[in-house]
């Protein structure tokens, strides 16, 4: 059964959460601090890990770089704040999802669901490498190179990459992406954004004059194929 | 009949000044130059006056029988002057055309009495001055000069003095335009300010530096902006701090309803009922709070970017299990500058709607042209009734009266009330009208989204 870490601090939300995702066939375990919450992912591995944003001690922004930093599990904020300011930071830090409380949870267990789906192998021709100028992917080893040297992405970063490499030369839509990457059938178009933002500034030598990731003016984003 | 405006008010104010001294001026320089010249020909008319009676004396007396008419004739009078002498009776140069009537009356007498006298008379339309100069032998000797060409002479220094009382006026208002148009420089300075303010800019201030002399004007200004936005600041943050306070418990009352939900069966048929009622309420209270709190965010201006409209609404329509094809563009590009956030709710609102009173959507269209962009919203249903147009706008309202054929479907009231929101956010309007062969149409006209 999937694991889910719910890291929330008030105990009445963590306990609804945690019977409701059980409810829905999760496996799921609550964790009412960051550092909790970290020590409980590193003893035991889940498959997504909930995060609330306002935490005591570690803040939930702290808590998914620390979590990043380790491994590159799905990870869906859940927070109470819903400035766009927060979402972007949020995602920034690297989370891969934003919900706002209070959310269903069916919509909840929906999102779950298309992150799980997002771990299936890229559906991509099975070549060993695609090469776009001095940026290289590697399908099947799940790695990215600039210039040679290998650069660290997550998950959904790779994923993001991939969908735009495999239609190379070809707009595609912010819902589009949404749909290919995260499995959403519409939704928060900034989830594209912010991503595009954090590999450009990873894969690109100016990502204020990107080379290999464009955006097309109110059409959407395309891989350059040279 | 509206008050004038303050630039009018202050420039016939200037003009009004400027007329009031100008004529005062006026009217004094006309009455001392008047005065003057008048002094001075009267001075002129006596002496000459007392000239040409010393010769027709002299021609009296140095002849026994005087041709009084040969005397009179012999004088140098100009064409301005005519001489008079009545001796016994009137005797003048040439037949008398009504001269005599021109001496009046209490001058022959003042005459009699031996003195001197000088009358300024109305001669045929004409100002002249009768001087009037006792002879000897009670022979009174009148030289009536006329004064037709010192009158045109006022005459035309009235008329010059008036043109330029005029012009002066002219010239006031002058001043008083431009002294306004400096004047008000500082205060359009202000009504753009503020304008930047209400479309949401709130680090609009004054610089006080630009106008020294309204210093206090800006200060007073730019502090009252500052003490409206720290309110505007906290009212954000209490906002909030509400929302976070509401949406918390409500994510608790959400998953909780969801494990109610899941084990409804189990449940006896009244506890499963009120189970039921519960689960239903949670999610009608999530909208209510999500739409309360949008409605809360009015300050907030339009974050625009360019959107493709048409992708937007059938996205819109599939997530609403309509088929995206009811999705027409009419004319004009589909990629507008809207706020996404905003437009993608307006369609969310509008199609729920449709859904829930007028038996669902049957026709999305985008039109947009250099003007502005328009959508419209169709549905079949019963329409809306003339006294129900205005209301349906407004916060809380559900089919508000006996006569809507329109039920209240479950929804929040606040979803028509958002979407005039988000339309009065992109500085658009929203209404709704009858749809050719029955049925409600929603058009939401939105300006300068190209």
């Amino acid at each position: 059964m999937p694991g889910v870490l719910v890291i929330e601090d008030d105990d009445r939300i963590r306990l609804s959460l945690v019977m409701a995702l059980e409810d829905e066939g999760y496996t799921a375990r609550g964790a009412a601090t960051a550092e909790e919450g970290l020590a409980a992912q590193r003893a035991q591995a889940a498959d997504t890990v909930l995060v609330d944003l306002m935490l005591p001690g570690i803040d939930g922004f702290e808590c998914i770089r620390q979590l990043r930093r380790v491994d590159d599990v799905p990870i869906v904020v859940v927070s109470a704040r819903d400035d766009t300011h927060d979402i972007v930071a949020a995602l920034e830090a690297g989370a891969d999802d934003y919900v706002v409380k209070p959310v269903a949870i069916k919509e909840l267990s929906a999102r779950l669901r298309a992150l799980r789906r997002r771990a299936r192998p890229v559906a991509v021709d099975p070549v060993p490498v695609l090469s776009f100028g001095d940026l290289q992917i590697l399908p099947e080893a799940g790695e990215v190179r600039v210039g040679g040297e290998t650069v660290a992405v997550t998950r959904t970063e790779f994923q993001l990459l991939c969908e735009l490499a495999e239609h190379a030369g070809r707009v595609l839509s912010r819902q589009q992406l949404l749909q290919r990457v995260w499995g959403y059938d519409g939704g928060d178009e900034r989830l594209v954004d912010v991503h595009i933002g954090r590999l450009r500034a990873k894969i690109e030598k100016d990502s204020g004059a990107p080379r290999h990731l464009v955006t097309v003016r109110g059409l959407g984003y395309k891989l350059l194929v040279s | 009949m509206g008050r004038a405006g303050l630039r009018a008010r202050v420039t016939t104010g200037f003009a009004a000044g400027a007329l009031v001294l100008s004529l005062a001026m006026a009217s004094i320089s006309y009455q001392l130059v008047r005065q003057s010249l008048i002094a001075e020909r009267e001075n002129a008319a006596v002496r000459a006056a007392y000239y040409d009676a010393a010769i027709v004396e002299a021609g009296i007396n140095n002849n026994p029988t005087p041709d009084i008419g040969t005397v009179l004739r012999s004088l140098d009078t100009g064409d301005s002057r005519q001489a008079v002498l009545h001796l016994d009776e009137w005797h003048a140069r040439s037949a008398d055309v009504g001269l005599t009537d021109a001496i009046p009356t209490r001058l022959q007498e003042h005459a009699a009495t031996g003195r001197v006298g000088v009358q300024m008379v109305d001669a045929g339309g004409t100002p002249a001055l009768v001087v009037a100069v006792p002879l000897a032998d009670g022979a009174v000797f009148y030289e009536i000069d006329s004064m037709a060409e010192l009158d045109h002479t006022l005459r035309v220094l009235a008329l010059v003095l008036t043109l330029v009382a005029l012009g002066t006026a002219g010239a006031g208002a002058l001043v008083g335009w431009n002294a306004t148009r400096y004047v008000l420089r500082p205060l359009t300075s202000v009504a753009n300010a503020a304008k930047e303010i209400t479309a949401g800019r709130q680090m609009a201030r004054l610089d006080p530096a630009t106008e020294p002399d309204l210093a206090r004007l800006t200060t007073s200004f730019n502090h009252m902006v500052d003490q409206l936005s720290a309110r505007m600041e906290r009212d954000r943050r209490f906002a909030a701090d509400v929302s976070h306070e509401l949406r918390s418990p409500l994510q608790t009352l959400a998953a909780a309803a969801s494990v109610l939900d899941r084990r409804r069966d189990t449940l006896d048929e009244r506890t499963a009922l009120a189970a039921g009622l519960i689960v239903d309420e949670v999610d009608r209270f999530q909208r209510l709070v999500n739409d309360l709190l949008e409605l809360a965010r009015t300050d907030q201006p339009a974050d625009r970017q360019e959107v493709d409209v048409a992708e937007l609404a059938r996205q819109t329509c599939r997530d609403h299990g309509l088929d995206p094809g009811i999705v027409t563009v009419v004319g004009g590009p589909v990629a507008w500058s809207v706020d996404r956030r905003r437009i993608r709710q307006l369609f969310d609102n509008l199609l729920d709607n449709a859904a829930g009173y007028g038996g669902g959507a049957t026709e999305v269209r985008l039109t947009a042209d250099a003007e502005r962009c328009r959508i419209e919203v169709d549905d079949e249903g019963p329409g809306v009734s003339p006294e129900d147009k205005p209301l349906i706008w407004s916060r809380f309202v559900r089919g508000r009266s006996q006569s809507s054929s329109r039920a209240d479907g479950g929804g929040t009231g606040l979803g028509l009330a958002l979407v005039a929101q988000h339309a009065a956010a992109h500085d658009g309007t929203a209404e709704v009208l009858d749809r050719p062969g029955g049925g409600a149409r929603f058009r939401i006209d939105l300006p300068d989204c190209l």
